[in-house]
Order: C-alpha cells, then sequence, then structure tokens
C-alpha cells in the first residue's frame, strides 16, 4: 500500500507542472498587463512611468524567464507578493479561506443531511409521488439562477421580515462582541449564504444517492435480507445504505478542491470576502502571482483529492483492495 | 459582478484625484443650521470594491483615495466652488516667473501619532513621488520639479525647471509621515494597512474585502469632526448595496440613474434619505479614428454631431440626469466657455453635409455610399458597461437615420486598451474620461502625445490648439487662463476630434439624519467633518473599546 501511494503521488508531479505551465502560459497570453489597472487610461500617468513600473515587477522579461523565476520560488513554497497591493500572496489566501471553507464545509454538511434521505427514500418506490415531489424539488435548485434566488430572499428575509442580516458576514461591530456572541453573529449571517449553496448543490447529491440506491435494491443481498424478515428500515439503511453510498465516496473525494473555491456570484451578491471574488478579481487585474498561487493550490488538491477517493473506494470496497494488492 | 468591476474601472480616470473629491475642508458657516451641531454617531458609506494600499503616493484605486482623503491632507485643496485654497499650507505664493512656490505651513499640526508635521514630511513626500524604487505611477506630474527647499520648518519651497500651471493641483497630494516611514520600503511597509496621517479620522482597522474603520481624530487642525465613526464597507453588488439602504445597513451610497429616479422614489426612502445630485467631472464621447480617411474630413465629423440627439441620450439612458457636452468641461468649470452653444439635432443638415462630401445614397438601399462603397464603421466599445451599451445602440440607431451604418463591437477592457485602442485599430470608439480639476489636457489633445500608449489615440493635430495647450500649462494668471481654455473648448468643438456627447451626474443617496450635507460643484463629501446628526436620532452608539 505504501509503495503504492508513493507511485501515486510521484505521477502527480509532471501532472502538476503541466498545469502551472498551461496556466502561466494561458494568463499570459490574455491580453493586458497589471499594470493596466493601476495606471492605465489615466492622464496623470505617463507611458514612461508605466513602463518603469513594469520593469520593477520583472514584467519586462522574457516569459520562459518569468516562468522559470516564478518556479524556482514555487519549490521553496514562495508564492511572491501580489501586484495589487504588494501583499504576500500568501497572507491574501489566508485571511479569505476560513470563510469560504466554513460555508463550503456547513453547506455540503447540510447537504449530505438532507441528500442521503431524499435519496432512500425516493429509491424506495421509484418514480412514486415523493420521488416525484422531491426531483421537481432539487431541480428547482439546481436551475434556477442563484443571483436571483439569493436577491429574492435577502429582499424577503432581510428586508421585510428582518429576520436576516442582508449582506455580509459580520456584523459592523464584531470586533467588539464577546466570543459567544461573535458565533452567534456569524451563524445568523451564514444562513442564507449557506442555504442557498446547499439548495444549489442538492439536486446532484441526491440524484446520485437516489439511482445508486435504486440500484442496489435490486440486488439479491437485499431480497435475501428481506426474505430473512429483516425490518424494512433495517434493509434500507444498514444492507443498502452502505453499499449505496459507495459511489457518493467519489464525489466527495472530488469536491476536496471545491472547499476552497468560492462561487464568485454568491460572495458578490452577499458581499463575502471570500476566494471566490479574490480569483475572480486577479484574474480581472493580471494579478499573475495571485492567480498562479490559487491554480497551484486547486489543481494540487484536485489530485489529492482524486488520490484519497481512489484510497477510500479500496478502503470501502474489498473487492478493489484484494485487487490492487495480491 | 462584472457590472460593478467595470464601474470601478470608469472610476479608475478618477482615480488621480479621488483624494481630492474625499477631502474635507471648512465648510461656509453660512450654512450652518440653527441648532448647534451635536457630537456622535457613525456613518455608514460603501464601496463596490475595496482599498489597497493606504497611502496617498501608492492609492491608485478610487477606494483608496477615498480613505486616504480622509486620512490625510495636502497642501492645496478645493473648496466647494472648485478655488484652489490652502490645506496644509495656510500661504502660499507662486515667484512672477512660475518657476517657485512658496508655501507656508500651518503651525501646530500634529500627526495622529502626536509628532508634529514639519516641512521635511513635505520634502520626504516629494522625494518617495519621484523616488524610482517606489511603485508609484504619480510620479509624471512632478517631473518639472528641480528641487524642494526646506527653508524653516513651516516654509517649503518648490523651483520648477519651467513654469507649470497644473503644479498647484499636484500639491494637493497626501503629505506622508517622514518619522515613521523614513526606514521602511514604501512598497511592502505595514504601514499600507496601518496608516498614520493628519486627516479628520485615523484609521482603526481594516478587514479586508469588508469593511474599514475610521475614528474621529479630536485633535483635527479645522475642527472635531461631529461624527465619532466612519464606517466603510464593501459592497460589491448594486442590488445587494439597494436592499442595504431598504433596510438601512448604510447610510451612504451612489445610485445609478435608475435607482435614483424610480426605485428610490417610494414614500419610505424620501423619509429615509436625502438625494443630491451634481455634475461628474468626467464626460462620455464618440472619439474617431484620424488617420481613418473619411473621419479626416471635418464635414464628417460635425455630420455625425448633427446627427446624433445627445439629448435623446441622456434621457433614454440617464433618465435626463446630466447635461449635453459641447466640450471637455461640465458647466460649473470656469474653463467651460458658456458662449459654445451646441449646434440642434438635425439629421438633415447631418445629411447636406455628408452630400458636400461625397456620401450620397446613389443606389437607394438606405445607405449612404460614395465610389460604390457603402458608409460603414465600427464603434468600439468596452465591455461591462451597461450605461456605454446603451449609448452605443442608441446612436447606432440614429445614425441609421442618416443612412451610416454602425457596427457595434463590444471588448473586453484590456484588450480593448491593447488589441485595439493603442494599436489604432479602431474606426471610432465610445469612450469616457474622467479628468481632475484642473482643465489642461495637453496629454489627450496634444500632437505630441500620440505614441503607442499615450493618451491622443484619436491623432488629433491642431498647430493653433498645441500652441494654446502649452500657454495654458506655462502661466499661472487665472484670467489669462481662463482665456486659454475658452478658446481650447471653442477649438475642439469646431473640429470634433470627439463628438462630445454628455456629463453624467453623480447620484449620491446620504440617509436624513445627517445634516448639513451640500451638494456644490465639488460635491458632497467635501464638509463631512461639518456633518452632524442630532442626538436624538444617533444610531450607533459609542462602544466599549
Amino acid at each position: 500500500m505504501a509503495r503504492y501511494l508513493l507511485r501515486r503521488l510521484l505521477a502527480l508531479l509532471p501532472v502538476l507542472l503541466w498545469i502551472t505551465v498551461i496556466s502561466f502560459g494561458i494568463m499570459h497570453l490574455a491580453p493586458g498587463k497589471p499594470t493596466d489597472v493601476t495606471a492605465q487610461f489615466n492622464p496623470k500617468v505617463s507611458l514612461e512611468a508605466r513602463q518603469r513600473m513594469e520593469k520593477l515587477y520583472g514584467l519586462d522579461q522574457p516569459l520562459p524567464t518569468q516562468y522559470l523565476q516564478w518556479l524556482r520560488r514555487i519549490v521553496a513554497l514562495d508564492f511572491g507578493r501580489s501586484f495589487l497591493d504588494e501583499r504576500p500572496v500568501i497572507d491574501k489566501i489566508v485571511e479569505r479561506l476560513p470563510i469560504t471553507v466554513a460555508i463550503n464545509i456547513w453547506s455540503l454538511l447540510l447537504i449530505l443531511l438532507c441528500a442521503i434521505p431524499i435519496g432512500v427514500i425516493a429509491a424506495v418506490r421509484p418514480d412514486g409521488l415523493f420521488d416525484r415531489l422531491t426531483t421537481v424539488f432539487v431541480f428547482i435548485g439546481y436551475s434556477m439562477p442563484s443571483f436571483w434566488l439569493a436577491l429574492l430572499c435577502m429582499a424577503f428575509f432581510g428586508v421585510s421580515l428582518h429576520w436576516l442580516p442582508v449582506s455580509g458576514i459580520h456584523s459592523l461591530d464584531y470586533d467588539y462582541f464577546s466570543w459567544v456572541h461573535r458565533g452567534l453573529d456569524t451563524a445568523w449571517h451564514l444562513i442564507l449564504p449557506v442555504g442557498m449553496s446547499a439548495f444549489v448543490g442538492l439536486a446532484g447529491l441526491s440524484r446520485y444517492m437516489r439511482s445508486s440506491m435504486v440500484e442496489v435494491l435490486r440486488q439479491d443481498y437485499i431480497r435475501t435480507a428481506r426474505a430473512k424478515g429483516v425490518s424494512e428500515w433495517r434493509v434500507l439503511f444498514h444492507h443498502g445504505l452502505r453499499n449505496g453510498l459507495l459511489p457518493l465516496i467519489t464525489i466527495l473525494g472530488l469536491s476536496l478542491p471545491d472547499l476552497i473555491g468560492g462561487s464568485v456570484i454568491a460572495e458578490t451578491i452577499f458581499s463575502i470576502p471570500g476566494m471566490g471574488r479574490l480569483f475572480y478579481e486577479a484574474v480581472m487585474a493580471r494579478d499573475y502571482p495571485v492567480v498562479m498561487a490559487l491554480v497551484t493550490v486547486g489543481a494540487v488538491l484536485t489530485m489529492l483529492g482524486n488520490l484519497l477517493a481512489d484510497i477510500a473506494y479500496a478502503y470501502a470496497d474489498p473487492r478493489i483492495r484484494v485487487g490492487e494488492t495480491p | 459582478m462584472r457590472d460593478s468591476l467595470t464601474a470601478a474601472r470608469i472610476r479608475l480616470g478618477l482615480t488621480a484625484l479621488g483624494f481630492l473629491v474625499a477631502s474635507v475642508s471648512l465648510a461656509p458657516s453660512t450654512a450652518r443650521a440653527a441648532t448647534l451641531p451635536e457630537t456622535g454617531d457613525a456613518i455608514v458609506d460603501s464601496s463596490i470594491g475595496d482599498a489597497s494600499r493606504l497611502l496617498p503616493i501608492l492609492a491608485t484605486d478610487s477606494a483608496s483615495g477615498e480613505i486616504v482623503g480622509l486620512l490625510f491632507n495636502g497642501l492645496l485643496k478645493y473648496n466647494e466652488r472648485l478655488q484652489i485654497v490652502g490645506d496644509l499650507a495656510e500661504s502660499w505664493t507662486v515667484s512672477d516667473d512660475g518657476l517657485t512656490i512658496t508655501f507656508g505651513l500651518r503651525p501646530h499640526v500634529r500627526w495622529h501619532d502626536g509628532v508634529p508635521l514639519t516641512a521635511d514630511d513635505v520634502r520626504f513626500t516629494y522625494e518617495k513621488l519621484v523616488d524610482p524604487n517606489v511603485h508609484t505611477p504619480f510620479s509624471s506630474s512632478y517631473e518639472r520639479v528641480a528641487s524642494v527647499e526646506v527653508v524653516d520648518p513651516h516654509t517649503v519651497r518648490v523651483h520648477y525647471r519651467e513654469p507649470f500651471a497644473p503644479a498647484l493641483e499636484s500639491w494637493m497630494m497626501g503629505i506622508i509621515p517622514k518619522h515613521l516611514l523614513e526606514h521602511e520600503d514604501l512598497n511592502t511597509t505595514t504601514f499600507l494597512r496601518h496608516p498614520i496621517g493628519t486627516g479628520p479620522y485615523r484609521f482603526v482597522r481594516w478587514k479586508t474585502g469588508e469593511l474599514i474603520e475610521l475614528a474621529v481624530n479630536p485633535d483635527y487642525f479645522e475642527h472635531r469632526p461631529f461624527i465619532d465613526r466612519y464606517l466603510y464597507r464593501i459592497i460589491p453588488d448594486q442590488a445587494t448595496l439597494f436592499l442595504e439602504l431598504l433596510t438601512g445597513g448604510v447610510d451612504q451610497a451612489g445610485l445609478s440613474p435608475l435607482q435614483y429616479t424610480r426605485q428610490t422614489d417610494t414614500p419610505y426612502l424620501r423619509r429615509r434619505y436625502q438625494k443630491f445630485r451634481y455634475p461628474s467631472f468626467g464626460f462620455t464621447y464618440l472619439g474617431y479614428n484620424l488617420h481613418d480617411a473619411r473621419f479626416q474630413d471635418v464635414r464628417i465629423r460635425r455630420a455625425i454631431n448633427l446627427a446624433i440627439d445627445k439629448q435623446a441620450i441622456l434621457d433614454g439612458v440617464l433618465y435626463g440626469l446630466g447635461a449635453v457636452a459641447t466640450g471637455p468641461y461640465p458647466k460649473e468649470s470656469w474653463a467651460y466657455d458658456p458662449s459654445v452653444t451646441p449646434d440642434p439635432y438635425d439629421p438633415d443638415g447631418a445629411k447636406t453635409l455628408l452630400a458636400q462630401a461625397g456620401w450620397v445614397d446613389h443606389d437607394g438601399d438606405g445607405w449612404l455610399d460614395r465610389e460604390g462603397q457603402p458608409f460603414r464603421f465600427t464603434m468600439l466599445t468596452n465591455q461591462g458597461n451597461e450605461v456605454r451599451r446603451q449609448v452605443a445602440e442608441l446612436v447606432q440607431q440614429q445614425l441609421k437615420a442618416v443612412g451610416i451604418d454602425v457596427k457595434i463591437k463590444i471588448v473586453e477592457w484590456s484588450t480593448f486598451v491593447h488589441e485595439f485602442v493603442d494599436k489604432r485599430r479602431f474606426d471610432a470608439v465610445l469612450l469616457g474620461w474622467n479628468l481632475s480639476r484642473d482643465p489642461d489636457l495637453y496629454d489627450i489633445f496634444h500632437s505630441s502625445k500620440t505614441k503607442e500608449g499615450e493618451y491622443n489615440f484619436v491623432s488629433y493635430a491642431n498647430p493653433e490648439v498645441d500652441r494654446l495647450l502649452e500657454q495654458g500649462r506655462r502661466t499661472f494668471n487665472k484670467a489669462e487662463r481662463t482665456q486659454i481654455y475658452h478658446q481650447i473648448h471653442r477649438h475642439l468643438y469646431e473640429d470634433q476630434p470627439y463628438t462630445f456627447l454628455y456629463v453624467a451626474d453623480a447620484l449620491p443617496i446620504v440617509s436624513a439624519r445627517f445634516r448639513n450635507v451640500l451638494a456644490t460643484p465639488i460635491g458632497i463629501g467635501y464638509n463631512l467633518i461639518d456633518w452632524y446628526v442630532p442626538r436624538r436620532e444617533q444610531r450607533y452608539h459609542q462602544l466599549s473599546r
């Protein structure tokens, strides 16, 4: 198992290298330079001043040189400094990571909490009333424009009812609150964003769960269990669910990179300073160091997620484990 | 998101001046209300984008500019009537040859940490502005400075190589503290996120992408501002911002014309907010590529000017919230020549002019043609600006009426600048300029500014305008300058290198609990230190720190 792991990990390196080369290339192929944002189309800024700034940022070097310089730093885990405000890129990421991860984890938990029961119960009687109702429900969430739904909820719960805050993740005076008060305040602000994000993501997992359970419930061992006189509850959640959950493992593994990626639209609507906005703003500003750092981190997490899913799969399903190490 | 980002970009042109707009000054005492102002409360302002660096010489975006304007002071500033007055300088004199400006600093001004401000700080600020290792884009305004001489702790003398009238405006740049920054790398210092200035408010905290908090500077040299706290919320979406207004989550915001005319016209909002309207310093225009043989003919440019109904554009797109432009200056500017009267909307006159230039609809297909070629051109504009897209469509329709076939092409900003404007690959562009209060337009219309990346991208060249532009920068005499810029205004209207479309209004909304908020040519924020809230209406109370 250890050798297998090592081999898989080493195989990731060339892939990672390629990903960085390609993203570096694409980013620099896009027209425009980081200095555009600070100095473009401002008559107070002369051409000479702009050229001098480009030189200071090393943008006058040939592309391969710039890439190698970036690579040399990244090997030492130095992500460099943002062109926009010259803060270390790592600081900018660390500052925005917690809120995005929190929203994603809470929303994932909420999705699992709803999707598993919905999927299982719907699978008992495929195309029955419950199945149809939940299908309609989850697809409403999936297909409705999320920004519009978010605005409607903000207008209803925030403006009309005054139950929830309209936007933001903290009250204005959050920093002066006690610890308990802070926790409650954040939770109160997160209800809408987390709820929205879960509603949108519910369709995928609940449908996966349903189809996998439909498959499982047709198996012989389920019939055997029922024939033995096992209660329906136990058939579903003990015999059925354990096998039905297997495909979910893969999906969860693949969603690892999603945990650090925020939705630009949701973050913008709810005024949340998360990773989505960081990435989007960095791309629009051609802030190469930030873009490259986020791409690299995302790529690493995607590959690790794949690997983890494979391992978890092997762990959960003895047939794979046996096949892998004879 | 796209919209808001573009809005940020539209404001970019103004960024050099952001700190001026937000800078505060002593209000005219005539405006004092009958009740005595009371201290306390907080104001929650809003912005679509976060600040990036809170140092005047590095503050390039408008959010940084606004915050920096409250934290720092320049030597000079504009008052509410757009006249240059002293800020940190209580006196200033320009020598007769225009080569020396002497500033006498106010005594007893202290930095927020208690250290007195001296002439050394001024020289230090200048040194950093022209230091090649400091990543400031503002150095160009100071390249004519020969030296900055500290005469005594409260007197600074700036020597110029040649007279340069816009120099006065350049000394509105916030002065930065030498004692704190002397040994720092300005590009990366922690000061950028923990600034210390001389302004009416001092820095408290900054939660990236979320909030910036400032607190009153009780020792401010003009007087203690009445409002205790200033909170700057980052709300990137215009719809969210509007919902926040409805719940009272923000006290001040900039509205879109639609929001101003329709959505805020409810009894609730009328009671809770006061709306303001004043012209912004900027204009939207159709610029021609004067290398194009068709546009070289001034008759064609004049014909297009006649064929575009600017009032219809204003009414249709901006709900009438603006003014038809005849040149680069708003009516409030002293550089605006009121005798330049806009030609009326006259499609028939346009057709006559076009026919004189040889463009007639020979084949009867509805489009003008000459030598078998139809009159067809592409109007380029940048992506994400909804107002500009609508203007483009109206111009397209109106020109269709005179037989000119206009294609609209909308391109992402960086591509737009680098692939089309810089390389002159365009027929005409629909764009806007946000300009400084000083009327100098050398960079935009002087014939020497046509290199790739410079701003006379339409390649306008009129020797008379060149001469006037040069002359206008060399004299400090206001009467003389007024003459010069009036002439420039007239030439630009006659030559039509741009067809000037409109000057849009700034449309701020402020909570009704704030008193003493006045709309003036420079806007509403100039007298923030005089705003106050009567005690019984105060909303935010002092917090235990």
